[in-house]
């Protein structure tokens, strides 16, 4: 029997042992959460989920009552108001559900629910991991679908779409269409096309031609008017904004090859075009769809990030009676309890209590802030040790976090933008082959007057810059894949452009530079008879029972294993205990005394000093090598961190940064970086919290780190899956390949459209010859952004 | 050859059908999910256990 859970293939940890029966063989499970899930899954005859599965299920946790009362809390009316919607009896969800992997999860989760008689429609998408289920409130309480995929090991909770993102989905939508209508319509018109072209070399009946002729038009009149439709627009959108972009070539080969083929059909004279245009409007869709496909899956995966907020909130009234009500509805002087562990709802003023706040996501900094009665206390962040009683001094729009995303919205709107190469090359390309196009026509008309204008039309779409305008797409979806696939997701399309032009790199500290949490920098003992190590275990015995962030210093430390009763944790002050013998206490310094030392926490045996702690955050290990790599690439590396300490300048020195600033508000960074900005700069800001998303949309460029707040992660254009900063020189490496591939394809199709033209002018191109052309240069360019694949 | 003026409308009708097919399977969310659906026909929906936990 194998050592790995048959659930979640990690191994079984020693002394736990159980197995579930799956079709017909004993398996082994590693824990109960997994053993309950597997078991689930056999009693409902799911077990066509473990034969189909490509990648494994995560290990499962078991739910604590809280969370089980905050998913009631889903059932609220106020509350379902913000995520579900209603026709007649039938309500409509969107869940994100943690865990998918695979299409056997979406088939295991569709089956689990459609068991419940309420349920009308399942439908889940594995790429986005959400659920729309509509279903029938009044049977069966949403709480009750949440509890039933936890069942089955997944978590869900509701998603709250917004506007951006359902419309990404609408022009997704518009693509698939219009790429179908392309495919199926090119199919027909190139089966004309090639009857026509057969009977070029052997002859045909002059009626049957010109019936082939108005049959292509029929075909293609859909291709032209309703899937390159976009191309048009675009293109007319760029002329009146002044710019020449690379719709403009398009739309005039595809535009002015239909008008003139209709022209022909009708008139019954010239040549018809309309394979090669269909062709390449088919072509050039599938392009942009991919490339756009890609982007997508990343935005939408930021996208299912939990709001900031609390959707409720516990207010109390004058009996001091607990009310839970939708945390939107709160108003101004209402009193709100807020538990340790919860999300404040708004700002306020602590009316009573005392407990230390977990400011991390918005000013970045992971040390606990301590509040006492009146201190102001700020919407989004987490209550960590004490019960308080809050008074709403400030609600929606004002509250601080609002601010600073209102800060960031009106960042976004002067965000410094480079021109994209596609639109300097377009810029150029139309010129010249306006220019060409006209020498043609005026050269043709004084040699042969009834040819000019067909030979002028030959040459605008031999010049179609098919090839061209696939050169970048290609490239930039064949990238993105790759960098995925590492863990690198791209939000933008103008990152890897922008990539290989930066020439400034900034970072925030805690967090991004920084592991951003705490560990041991050094231990001082005050007596002699204790030694470190036993200082250490007795310490990280009682910080066990803490959730201070501090105590995840002591976590790499064997705990003592003796005995300790009467654990207390004193708010604002540390964590106490007994055991036979003594007293023990980890906390602030001058607990018991008054002693006035700098140590972050002191040791106390019988209330006695005995040893001072001293924590650092430490660099994260991958962190000095690429700010080495960096500067010896040219560009200069700067750090911008919200912490006031001397932690800073330590660092700075330490990784030999060019400049720091310490103590940056958000609107700082934002200063810093658009004067650097000013000086004709290309900055890129690296950062994590919320107090770095206004910067975000002040840089050319914007990294986040997936730990970070997730309001950093939605606005940023890169995202790092796992973290690692190393990943920044494999994002350098692969744009600079992208960047060489792009000009390689520019160069090749420039190559096929330059050679061709001159034939083109000549009028020795035949319609399919433009056809064969432009295929095998469209094919070449695909080819050779493939091998970005490999990278 | 004359058949051909009747064949090629009537093909052109099977594709106007085709399209419209596509439309509707592109609103039923058929599309927002390819990997997904391409699955789907390795399950068996209609085990024993599974009716009997429908009942």
């Amino acid at each position: 029997m194998s050592n790995n859970c048959f659930h979640c293939l990690e191994s079984v940890p020693s002394g736990f042992s159980a197995t579930v029966n799956i079709d017909g063989s004993e398996q082994p499970m590693c824990c109960i959460g997994c053993q309950t899930v597997a078991e689930t899954i056999v009693s409902q005859g799911m077990t066509d989920y473990y034969k189909f599965r490509t990648v494994r299920a995560g290990k499962v946790q078991q739910l604590v009552p809280e969370q089980l009362a905050f998913i009631t809390s889903y059932d609220n009316p106020d509350i379902q108001d913000e995520f579900i919607s209603q026709t007649n009896d039938i309500s409509e969800v969107l869940l994100t559900v943690e865990g998918i992997t695979c299409a056997a999860c979406a088939w295991l989760i569709e089956k689990q629910l459609l068991n419940i008689p309420a349920i009308k429609r399942v439908d889940v998408n594995t790429s986005t991991n959400r659920a729309m289920i509509q279903w029938d409130k009044e049977r069966t309480p949403l709480s009750e679908l949440i509890k039933s995929l936890m069942e089955i090991g997944y978590k869900a909770y509701p998603f709250q779409a917004d506007i951006e993102a359902s419309q990404k989905q609408l022009v997704a939508k518009a693509y698939i269409r219009r790429l179908g209508v392309a495919g199926l319509m090119t199919m027909q018109v190139m089966m004309f096309a090639f009857a026509m072209y057969f009977g070029m070399f052997s002859g045909m009946e002059e009626n049957f031609e010109q019936y082939f002729r108005w049959i292509s038009l029929i075909l293609a009149s859909p291709v032209i008017l309703y899937s390159a439709l976009p191309f048009l627009t675009n293109a007319i959108n760029g002329l009146k904004a002044k710019q020449l972009n690379m719709d403009l070539p398009v739309s005039l080969a595809i535009f002015g090859a239909y008008i003139a083929s209709s022209y022909a059909t009708v008139m019954q004279v010239g040549e018809v075009y309309f394979e090669s245009i269909c062709m390449f409007t088919f072509l050039l869709l599938l392009g942009k769809y991919l490339e756009f496909r890609a982007r997508l899956k990343a935005s939408e995966f930021t996208a299912n990030l939990q709001k900031l907020l609390p959707l409720t909130a516990r207010t109390l009234d004058k009996d001091d009676q607990e009310h839970i009500i939708a945390a939107k509805k709160l108003k101004l002087n209402d009193r709100v309890l807020i538990k340790p562990g919860e999300t404040i709802p708004a700002d306020g003023v602590i009316c009573s209590g005392t407990t230390t706040v977990d400011e991390s996501m918005m000013t970045g900094e992971h040390l606990p802030v301590k509040k006492y009665i009146d201190h102001q206390v700020f919407a989004g962040t987490v209550n960590h040790d004490g019960v308080i009683t809050i008074e709403i001094n400030k609600i929606g729009q004002n509250t601080l976090l609002n601010q600073i995303i209102k800060l960031q919205h009106s960042a976004l709107a002067t965000r410094p933008k480079l021109v994209e190469i596609t639109d300097k090359v377009a810029q150029w390309f139309v010129a010249c082959l306006l220019v060409f196009a006209s020498l043609t026509a005026i050269g043709w008309y004084q040699v042969d007057p009834a040819h000019a204008f067909w030979i002028t039309i030959a040459v605008l779409v031999a010049t179609c810059p098919c090839a061209l305008s696939l050169a970048i797409p290609t490239a930039l979806t064949c990238a993105v894949a790759t960098l995925t696939r590492k863990g690198i997701l791209i939000k933008q399309a103008h990152v890897l452009e922008t990539l290989p032009q930066l020439t400034r790199v900034a970072f925030d500290k805690t967090g991004t530079l920084t592991q951003g949490r705490f560990s041991i920098d050094s231990v001082d003992l005050l007596v002699d008879s204790i030694s470190k190590q036993q200082v250490l275990a007795l310490a990280a015995q009682l910080e066990s029972y803490s959730e201070h962030p501090i105590a995840t210093a002591f976590n790499m430390y064997t705990p003592e294993q003796r005995h300790l009763y009467d654990i207390n944790v004193h708010p604002g002050l540390g964590i106490s205990g007994h055991d036979d013998n003594h007293h023990y206490a980890i906390g602030k310094s001058g607990w018991f005394d008054n002693s006035k030392c700098n140590a972050q926490a002191t040791f106390y045996v019988d209330k006695q000093p005995v040893a001072n702690f001293y924590f650092i955050d430490e660099v994260k290990d991958n962190t000095a090598p690429l700010i080495a790599s960096l500067q010896a690439q040219g560009l200069t590396c700067h750090m911008l961190t919200g912490d006031a300490s001397s932690a800073g300048q330590q660092i700075a020195q330490r990784l030999k940064l060019d400049s720091f600033k310490v103590g940056c508000l958000p609107q700082d960074k934002q200063s810093e970086v658009e004067l650097w900005s000013k000086q004709n700069e290309i900055v890129a800001m690296v950062g994590d919290g919320v107090n770095d998303s206004p910067v975000f949309n002040s840089a050319h460029l914007s990294i986040a780190m997936d730990t970070g707040a997730d309001i950093s992660k939605n606005t940023a254009d890169v995202v790092l899956l796992n973290s690692d900063l190393a990943a920044i020189e494999h994002l350098l490496i692969v744009s600079k390949k992208t960047r060489r591939i792009i000009k390689q394809n520019l160069a090749l199709s420039l190559l096929y459209n330059g050679s061709i033209l001159p034939l083109a002018a000549l009028g020795l191109v035949a319609p399919w010859m433009a056809v064969i052309g432009m295929s095998t240069s469209s094919i070449i360019v695909i080819c050779n952004s493939l091998r970005l694949l490999k990278l | 050859m004359s058949i051909i003026y009747i064949l090629i409308p009537i093909a052109i009708l099977f594709v106007m059908i085709a399209i419209g097919v596509f439309f509707w399977a592109v609103r039923g969310e058929q599309f927002s999910d390819l990997n997904k659906q391409g699955h789907s026909i390795l399950f068996e929906d209609d085990k024993e256990q599974h009716n009997k936990s429908n009942d």
